[in-house]
């Protein structure tokens, strides 16, 4: 039976991060996921900000985490060949707000945060175009950056697969035994066995613990709701702008991806179950706050309309290692999740070092970034037609993506994507038509290359399909 | 094929087929560049028929209506570029695409920009709830169902009624779908009139006007929607919103130019049309640029398409031979009732002057009146006019002596 070092459960930014720093030192892992792809929890749908440090609360995992966090990604975005874009961010706030944003300072040099600096209206106008009149101070944090969240695990988990990790996805585990040399893990179908055990699950971190026989560990939902612009109106904010904070979030903030759009949100909407709709109050809530903040916005140019859950326990971050059953455990990473978790990873792997795991020198193998046509030179781009004319064939007008790209990265890919899981790779549907010209296509490329029927193809997972023959009558006909 | 012409037209749909042929029958060299791999456009996909009634008087197909004007082509020099997507224009027209073939770079003195229109996306109207499989756009759809031979769903429900939904709802009742209904949240369709009585009304589609989806539910696929009347300010009555069951939503909720490279290059945008500011010859803020079909404005009708790109073809051929008069310019404004109108700008001559617009609402009886210094040059009264049908407004340059507003006056008596 396969034997691994440490079995990671949960396969979001904080499983990839565990999963990619494991594996460099030489431990054999699993990473396992009851989805159809890695990243499709909360780690696909935030704000994309690795925050400075200056908002969590003194002497909390989250501040230790993030400041460390932030320092380290720079150099792993340049590992893995991920844009990351080192704008700095801003709260602004009204002629009232001095007194807040200077607790935030304070706050800021107390984690350990440098460079920040507040700036009156003329040092704010520098740096902005667009903000409303209102606006008298800002603080300004230049370490804030902003990354691709679910670009960046894709690439986390790429580069460890590439290292001699292993990933099991569709696995829906429904036993955990101890036995004498380490876990038997099964899900009635493939078993395997491993000596470590690393919860990162998230919502599903219960799922886990009582297989292991933890005790439950309390969960709260927080759905954060956003609105996606036309890359015509990239601009709008250069950086993450974000208003004075309140007692329960960072507030609607204004922001650029790293792709060119502008998005509006999150909203903090207390919320029951696990889900991830959008709601017109929540729209409605972003509209109005935006407003006070930033002017120029044309609603008009909205392309998409998403939602991500934040899971809390508690106000910190829940971290525990139980040394006695070989059982880490990484609860209650709400914001700032995507900035800690380099940090959380690290401290995984060291404490599990320290228990005993033997660290091995490997033959690094680095991860090459997927060809983007847009980022090669002329001259690069026609050498690369003249290898391969896929390279020279446009699937996606928006975001000019082209059939070459297309099957680099479902040839890459050791599992079956789904449209959704290429979107997230490429952009491709993803631009301001949001597919309306390419995604037939899309389907018949994807349809050729696994050598299966159009109606094969999911949007997300199996339950997820897009198409049906045309003499059934339909795809639930009964 | 070389790579030196006098002009190129992008775009290989009804627009640029027009506008090359009547631009090449000024002895002029001319290449069309088409991204597709064939031309024609959204004219392939559109297998119903109605097409042609008004320039070919007689009724085609899309595929049809193409194919004439590809046959056309045969006697002419035109250069055809297939598979080959327009990355980019320089200043001073050099036009950089890209095929499986490579790059290449194509020089010219004068560009027609025939790019089309494309679809809003569902974020365009807020949709609501979940955002699960069975969400498709009815452009998509009908590339689906009526070229890749596939099915999209069993129980639809169509969001506005543009008419490639009208269009398509009957399409897929044809195929054996349960089409639930149309929910437009507007007081008036946005399709044509022809559409909803040979689409829905024929088939007993149910078309729900100010009714529109607040709602989508479903995790992998669509469960259903929920829809409510929309008031007068536009807000939603939710407390009468009521549930539908389904497994499909078709969105027909608008087009828009597609106006990348008119903005790469700076053109004066219209807010109105979402297409280029253009004067009466349809030449953009770029002197030697031009724009036509739904690329500048989207069309209802493609013999209207035809028409206007002929005039940018001769009007491009023209601007190359230096025989284009731009001298005293006046403007087009638009007054009471109109949504938009086209052109901006037109010059003191004797020609003809066409003018296109669209109403802001529907007019019952009412008079289109063109009035230059407060004279006024043409009145025309109409039994109806639609906002969903382009209008258009034929005047002699002769008469006028300055700057022209259009507006729509109601008559009150009736
Ligand atoms: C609206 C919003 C905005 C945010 N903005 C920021 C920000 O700007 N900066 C920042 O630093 N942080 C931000 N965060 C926080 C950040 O997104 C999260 O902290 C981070 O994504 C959490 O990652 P994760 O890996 O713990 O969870 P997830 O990404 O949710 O991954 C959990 C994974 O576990 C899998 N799983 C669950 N149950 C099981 C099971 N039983 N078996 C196998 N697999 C299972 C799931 O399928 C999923 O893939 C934001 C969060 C939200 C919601
Ligand atoms: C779905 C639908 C149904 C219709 N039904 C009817 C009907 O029943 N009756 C009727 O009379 N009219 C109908 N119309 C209206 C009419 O057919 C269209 O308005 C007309 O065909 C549009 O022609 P076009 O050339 O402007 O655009 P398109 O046909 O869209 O052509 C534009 C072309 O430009 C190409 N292109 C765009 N950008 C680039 C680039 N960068 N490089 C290279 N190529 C590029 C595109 O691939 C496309 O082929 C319908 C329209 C639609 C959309």
């Amino acid at each position: 039976m396969q034997k691994y070092d440490v079995a990671i459960f949960g396969a979001g930014i904080v499983g990839a991060f565990i999963f990619d720093t494991l594996t460099l030192k030489g431990l054999k892992c699993v990473l396992i996921d009851k989805g159809e792809d890695v990243c499709l929890g909360a780690s696909k749908a935030n704000s994309g900000i690795i925050h400075a440090g200056y908002d969590c609360a003194r002497d909390t995992l989250k501040a230790k985490f993030n400041v460390l966090g932030n320092k380290m990604y720079p150099e792993i975005a340049k590992r893995l060949g991920e844009p990351i874009g080192e704008c700095g961010s801003l709260v602004v706030g009204d002629k009232d707000s001095l007194l807040i944003l200077t607790e935030l300072l304070n706050r800021g040099m107390y984690n350990g945060v440098k460079n920040l600096e507040i700036l009156d209206r003329s040092g704010l106008e520098k740096l902005e175009k667009n903000l409303n009149k209102n606006i008298a101070y800002g603080l300004y944090a230049k370490d804030a950056k902003i990354i691709s969240p679910y670009h960046f695990t894709i690439a986390l988990v790429e580069e460890s697969l590439l290292n001699g990790g292993e990933i099991k996805l569709n696995y829906n585990v429904n036993s955990i035994q101890r036995q004498n040399d380490g876990y038997l893990i099964s899900d009635g179908k493939e078993n395997f066995m491993a000596n470590y055990i690393v919860n990162a699950c998230a919502e599903g971190v219960n799922e886990i613990g009582s297989l292991v026989g933890e005790p439950a560990i309390p969960l709260t939902y927080t759905k954060g709701e956003y609105v996606l612009l036309d890359k015509d109106e990239f601009g709008l904010a250069c950086r993450p702008i974000f208003p004075t904070p309140t007692k329960n979030s960072k507030g609607i903030l204004a922001c650029p991806t790293v792709n060119g759009n502008t998005f509006f949100g999150p909203t903090a909407e207390d919320i029951k179950e696990y889900e991830t709709s959008v709601t017109l109050s929540g729209i409605n809530k972003i509209k109005t706050s935006i407003l006070k903040m930033i002017d120029n916005v044309n609603f008009k140019r909205i392309i998409k309309l998403y939602a991500g859950v934040r899971v809390k326990t508690g106000d910190d971050f829940y971290i525990n290692f139980n040394e006695n059953k070989n059982y880490f455990v990484i609860a209650g990473i709400c914001s700032p999740g995507l900035s800690a978790a380099p940090a959380i990873a690290e401290y995984v792997a060291n404490s599990l070092i320290e228990k005993g795991l033997q660290v091995k020198a490997i033959k690094f193998t680095p991860r090459r970034p997927y060809t983007n046509i847009l980022k090669l030179s002329n001259q690069e781009l026609s050498n690369l037609i003249k290898k391969d004319k896929n390279y020279g064939d446009i699937v996606c007008n928006c975001e000019k993506v082209t059939k070459g790209e297309i099957l680099e990265v479902l040839n890459r890919t050791p599992f079956k994507l789904t449209t959704d899981g290429i979107k997230r790779r490429l952009r491709v549907t993803m631009g301001r038509c949001q597919g309306s010209f390419c995604y037939p296509r899309l389907i018949k490329i994807m349809a050729d290359y696994y050598n299966c029927d159009e109606k094969e193809i999911c949007f997300r997972g199996k339950e997820s399909l897009i198409v049906c023959d045309i003499k059934e009558g339909g795809i639930y006909a009964e | 094929m070389q790579n030196n012409y006098d002009i190129v037209v992008i775009g290989g749909g009804s627009a640029g087929l027009a506008s090359a042929i009547k631009a090449s029958k000024y002895g002029l060299k001319v290449a069309i560049i088409e991204r597709d791999n064939k031309l024609g456009g959204i004219l392939n996909q559109c297998i119903h028929n109605g097409f042609g009634l008004s320039y070919f008087k007689q009724e085609l197909t899309g595929p049809e209506y193409a194919n004439k004007f590809i046959q056309m082509l045969d006697g002419t020099n035109i250069d055809v570029y297939l598979n080959t997507t327009v990355l980019e224009i320089k200043k001073h027209f050099e036009i950089l695409t890209i095929s499986p073939k490579g790059l290449e770079k194509i020089v010219c003195k004068g560009i027609v920009l025939a790019t089309g229109c494309r679809e809003r996306p569902s974020g365009a109207i807020n949709l609501c709830g979940s955002r699960p499989a069975g969400i498709i756009s009815a452009g998509s759809a009908q590339k689906i169902v009526n070229l890749q031979g596939k099915m999209i769903g069993k129980d639809i429900v169509i969001v506005g009624s543009g008419d490639i939904g009208l269009i398509m709802a009957r399409r897929l009742r044809f195929e054996g779908a349960n089409v639930i209904g149309v929910y437009e949240i507007m007081p008036y369709p946005s399709g044509l009139k022809r559409n909803i009585v040979q689409c829905l009304d024929d088939y007993n589609i149910p078309l729900h006007l100010s009714k529109t989806v607040v709602e989508v539910v479903g995790k992998d696929r669509v469960k259903g929607v929920f829809v409510a009347p929309v008031k007068n300010d536009f807000s939603f009555d939710l407390d009468k919103r009521e549930f539908i069951k389904c497994d499909t939503i078709v969105l027909s909720i608008g087009l828009t130019p597609s106006n990348e490279l008119a903005n790469q290059l700076g053109l004066k945008q219209n807010p109105l049309t979402n297409g280029c500011v253009v004067d009466e010859y349809l030449q953009t803020s770029t002197s030697g640029i031009f724009s036509c079909g739904n690329g500048l404005h989207v069309h209802d009708i493609v013999d209207n398409v035809t028409r206007e790109s002929e005039r940018a073809g001769e009007n491009c051929a023209k601007y190359v031979l230096g025989q284009l008069n731009t001298t005293t310019p006046h403007s087009v404004y638009f007054g009471d009732g109109l949504r938009y109108v086209n052109p901006s700008v037109f010059y003191e001559g004797d020609e003809i002057l066409t003018i296109n617009f669209r109403s802001s609402k529907i007019y019952k009886n009412a008079d289109i009146i063109v009035k230059s210094k407060d004279k006024e040059i043409r009145k025309i009264n109409k039994k109806i006019i639609l906002p969903a049908e382009m209008e258009s407004v034929i005047i002699s340059k002769k008469d006028i002596v300055g700057d022209l507003i259009v507006t729509i006056k109601e008559h009150k008596d009736e």
